[in-house]
């Protein structure tokens, strides 16, 4: 078949993986299809409209969006591979992140693959307004066990993060991911907070990548044992020095 | 003077849900389930059309919300109008699950032509403003025009598949469908030139 034969088959997605590339290619030089395509797709446009209304069976918008958002939770599970294995099993639901424009890219990104494997290991990754440094992680027996983890977010923001707190034999880490930062100037930092009461503790500091994501890993050795976290917050800070939160908290979640 | 009244509410309409579309892509799963409820009607329609198969139609709008909001599928303005966008999909995804399902879409039966309901009222404006002449372009189609027009739209069947079905050669099918779909859109710019004038 000559290839601009095949213009009513290409719109009914009938070719092979090959024959549409070939077509496609075919596309970029001929005029002629392209114009028929167009004109398949315009003359075609009102032809929905036609249908006869069918009233939806009972309960399907829920079952719908409740699969819709399954799925969410399920494809950022996935993407986080090694806190998934080591949830215990008493653990409730995680909390669904929401999807981001950049979010597949970002959760599959060798920042955060390295982040979430170092978890396994022992490596802490504390970062004192710096730059993260992420070393080779060693390959070792664990007991990790994610207690918690929760989806960040902000009012006047479209950044997000998601934390977790992870027990390690008697030691407990505080894992915390975050996308779409804005840039930040000079010292400036993300300090990121744990709240008990209305009591802030410090809880490690980032900065962003020129792509708008930072990470960190905090031990939470270093706070009071003992306490019932409430909250998880974080702020853009003038520097790495405040012991309280200076400037606004931009995302937060309860713990 | 009508036809720039038109214009203007698609205008809004559209951009309602670009805003809701934008929205969705934040990750606001209020804006996703307007999307939703907008469309819930027509697509279920529209796939119960295309397959007669209420399972089927189910799982589409299931996998077409799920392309939405993981963001598989993304609409851009620059290229239609969002219910456009949707509704294609919405045909896509159906046509694939068909295949995938392998069951064999009966030819028996024309798709019908439907006649116009007395319970047809539909919140979805631009359904309510285009069922009637849509419906009634296509039933002023000569019987093989519609024939192809629903082997080929409605039960997305390849060129070879239509030529077969309707008895003619390979080569001629294209220049059929074109002349066909040329009469729907003439009978339907007629129609709409009319209300109009009303
Ligand atoms: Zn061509």
């Amino acid at each position: 078949m000559r290839e601009c034969e095949k213009v009513l088959d290409y719109f009914n997605n009938e070719l092979s993986n090959t024959e549409r590339e070939k077509f496609e290619k075919h596309l970029e030089s001929c005029d002629e299809c392209r114009e028929e395509l167009e004109e398949l797709r315009m003359l075609t446009d009102d032809l929905p409209f036609s249908s006869d209304p069918v009233e939806p069976p009972e309960g399907m918008k829920d079952r719908v969006l409740g699969a819709v958002f399954e799925e969410d939770k399920e494809v950022s599970e996935d993407q986080v591979v090694p806190l998934n294995e080591h949830r215990s099993k008493e653990e409730g639901p995680a909390h669904a992140p929401k999807p981001r424009g950049n979010r597949q890219r970002w959760m599959m990104s060798g920042l955060a693959a390295a982040l979430a494997v170092s978890l396994i290991g022992n490596v802490y990754i504390l970062s004192n307004g710096g730059e993260e440094s992420v070393s080779e992680p060693p390959i070792s027996e664990s007991t990790d066990e994610v207690n918690s983890r929760v989806l960040l977010q902000g009012e006047a923001t479209t950044a997000s993060a998601t934390a977790a707190i992870i027990r390690q034999n008697e030691s407990q880490l505080l894992t915390l991911q975050a996308e779409q930062l804005d840039q930040l100037e000079g010292d400036q930092v993300y300090q990121v907070w744990l709240l008990a009461g209305d009591q802030p503790y410090r809880a490690g500091t980032f900065v962003a990548n020129s792509n708008g994501e930072g990470a960190v890993a905090f031990s939470m050795d270093q706070l009071p044992a003992d306490i019932d976290w409430e909250a998880v917050a974080v702020s853009k800070e003038p520097d790495a020095e405040s012991q309280t939160p200076q400037g606004e908290v931009i995302l937060s979640s309860t713990l | 003077m009508m036809a720039v009244v038109k214009e203007k509410k698609g205008c809004v309409m559209s951009n309602r849900d670009l805003e809701y579309y934008q929205k969705m892509m934040n990750g606001d799963k209020q804006s996703l389930e307007a999307i939703y409820d907008k469309y819930e009607k027509l697509l279920y329609s529209f796939v119960i059309k295309l397959s007669s198969d209420h399972s089927l139609a189910e799982e589409v709008l299931q996998e077409v919300f799920i392309k939405l909001w993981t963001q598989k599928a993304q609409y851009d303005e620059t290229k239609g109008k969002f219910s456009s966008w949707i509704v294609t999909i919405t045909r896509y995804t159906a046509i694939d699950l068909i295949r995938a399902r392998k069951e064999s879409v009966s030819l028996e039966e024309e798709t019908d032509v439907p006649e116009e309901k007395g319970d047809s009222v539909e919140d979805l404006v631009e359904w309510k403003e285009k069922s009637t002449d849509v419906r009634r372009a296509l039933s002023q189609l000569s019987d093989e025009q519609r024939r192809i027009v629903d082997l080929f739209y409605f039960k997305g069947c390849s060129q070879s598949k239509i030529a077969e079905e309707c008895n003619l050669p390979l080569g001629t099918v294209k220049g059929r469908l074109r002349l066909a779909l040329k009469h729907l859109k003439k009978h339907l710019s007629i129609q709409e030139g009319g209300i109009s004038d009303a």
